[in-house]
């Protein structure tokens, strides 16, 4: 027997349609808009423009529009699917070979949905990967997100722009003509389909959310952490990744403050005997997991005020790491004068654990945790 | 459903007032300038970068359209052929929650990105938490199941479990 290719009429099941795929479309456009504006914000976050001040306030924010971000691409993850679902037989569509404009336009059409297809699922599929610190590629994850997250975005309003009329007329119209034909042969109908899609995009959420939302701690099943970590806070690098052991332990450890041609060295016993400020701050990573702090150290602006660094100074902070991407951060001014920013000295009441930057820390508000350098060395008054 | 009729019409439908297409033309543009602002960036990574993301932007697209869809596509037919009725419904439920929620978790589940190095990451017993939670699923499928046979309302009792849409 000859296997012939499947047909779009081949697809009977009634529950396809423009009905429940423009409601569905709906949401599944909602949170990767979501996702894209949140990208965004921790772009900018991270790789602050000239024209950009980065708001210090509130102090959150960048721990709530980063959870946010992971949030929305996860409950994107089963919207995307039972969408994709709901309109694959489109894909064994015929072409309409013998009108050359008409072509013309479907081909377009289609390989903007092949685009906005495979650039959705990469999308998810990275940030999902890369939310549990799982890398099995070999592009640079940062950028590559971020460029193809500007073609989903693309992609998506040539999409909404082709089928706007379709959509309006399905979200204008009801979901079942005729709602008891539909569950005829026992099957679920639309409207149970679209409950079941909104259900298991809540249990997406829920069950993962509790990474950033410490009320969800418990029901999070697949949370990527569960807060617990030394001193109550969770880490990212641990000490032993960062080969600072032995620079880190050193009692001959001290800090440098560097403004022009002068250096001044502080070991922790001088950064102890300053006037000590304690500030709750989240750490909240670009993973998209989050956890507050009570943290207790010197103010940055008391530092550079020892040094006689100008107000408006942007401060270079270096960490004892011998490599990788994050050894070295900028301190905006901004950040470096903001009365909440701390190099860190202790975390909960006891001295910084190693893993979270013994002998100090940045701590500042509203920053992703991969500018918050640990096992600082050096601080560098930029000219 | 006219679908099996769909021409371009329906495939790429016209406007139905001035506003609208306004609308379309704007949306349009919008994507075509932000979709090539992706693509100006993705190029300037170079070349091995684009090589390699376009391995995964494939990849991804075809575990899903010649993998993942075919074979939810086979298991439904199946599915509608054993079962009876009034499991189908709470069936197709649990297969949509069951389904997408593990897909969401297969990083944490597989624990690809665990380090030895780093006990706050990865760290729960996601096993046992699947476990439960296909447990709950299934429960919850087996009692809706029960309740709809037991109740006995079925609709229309002629139709066939894969009988297509009146055209």
């Amino acid at each position: 027997m000859l296997l012939k290719a499947p047909q779009e009429q081949d697809f009977t099941s009634r529950l396809r349609g423009p009905q429940v795929t423009a409601r569905i479309g709906l949401w599944l456009g909602i949170c990767f808009l979501t996702a894209f504006v949140t990208g965004l914000i921790s772009h900018f976050a991270q790789d602050t423009p000239g024209w950009l001040t980065f708001p210090t306030r509130p102090v959150s924010l960048y721990r709530v529009t980063q959870g946010l971000h992971v949030i929305s691409g996860t409950a994107a993850i089963p919207l995307l699917l039972v969408k994709l679902w709901s309109v694959f037989p489109k894909l064994f569509e015929r072409l309409h070979l013998r009108d050359v404009r008409v072509l013309a336009l479907e081909l377009f059409e289609r390989g903007s949905i092949a685009v906005l297809v495979s650039a959705a699922i990469f999308q998810l599929a990275t940030g999902l990967a890369n939310s549990s610190q799982w890398y099995p590629w070999s592009f640079s994850f940062r950028s590559t997100h971020y460029a193809v997250a500007w073609v989903v975005i693309g992609a998506l309003l040539v999409h909404i722009a082709v089928k706007l009329p379709l959509i309006r007329t399905a979200l204008g119209g009801p979901l079942d003509e005729d709602p008891d034909a539909t569950s005829a042969s026992g099957g679920l109908s639309r409207r149970g389909l679209l409950r079941t899609t909104w259900l298991a995009t809540g249990v997406a959420v829920l069950g993962s959310a509790g990474a950033t939302v410490p009320l969800l701690r418990k029901v999070s099943a697949f949370g990527v952490r569960s807060g617990d970590g030394p001193q109550g806070v969770p880490i990212n690098k641990s000490a032993v990744a960062a080969q600072v052991i032995g620079p880190a332990t050193h009692p001959s450890y001290t800090l440098s403050l560097i403004n022009g041609a002068k250096t001044t060295q502080l070991s922790r016993a001088d950064l102890e005997k300053m006037p000590q400020t304690t500030a709750t701050l989240p750490i909240a990573c670009v993973e998209g997991w989050s956890a507050s702090g009570d943290w207790t150290g010197v103010r940055v602006s008391d530092l550079l005020d020892l040094i006689g660094a100008p107000a408006d100074a942007d401060i270079e902070v270096e960490s004892l790491q011998p490599s990788g991407g994050y050894r070295v951060s900028e301190l905006q001014s901004q950040f470096a004068r903001d009365p909440l920013t701390l190099l860190a000295l202790g975390l909960d009441g006891e001295t910084l654990s190693i893993d979270h930057g013994y002998p100090c820390r940045i701590i500042a508000p509203d920053r992703p945790g991969v500018l918050q350098t640990k096992w600082v060395a050096k601080m560098t008054v930029l000219a | 459903m006219s679908r099996v009729a769909a021409g371009p019409a329906e495939s790429i439908p016209g406007s139905r007032s001035r506003g609208e297409a306004l609308a379309r033309g704007v949306l349009l543009a919008a994507g075509v300038v932000v979709g090539a602002v992706g693509a100006w960036k993705l190029l300037q990574s170079g070349l091995d970068n684009i090589l390699a993301a376009l391995r995964w932007l494939v990849g991804g697209l075809l575990a899903h359209d010649a993998l993942l869809a075919p074979v939810t596509v086979v298991l439904v037919v199946l599915a509608a052929r054993v079962l009876p009725w009034w499991m189908r419904a709470p069936a197709a439920a649990g297969l949509v929650v069951l389904g997408t929620v593990t897909v969401a978790a297969v990083p944490v589940l597989g624990r690809f990105g665990a380090l030895a190095d780093n006990p706050t990451l990865l760290d729960r017993n996601y096993t046992a938490g699947w476990l439960v939670f296909a447990a709950i699923v299934v429960l919850a499928v087996a009692v809706t199941a029960w309740r709809r046979r037991s109740i006995g309302a079925r609709p229309d009792v002629t139709a066939g479990p894969d009988a297509p849409a009146p055209r």
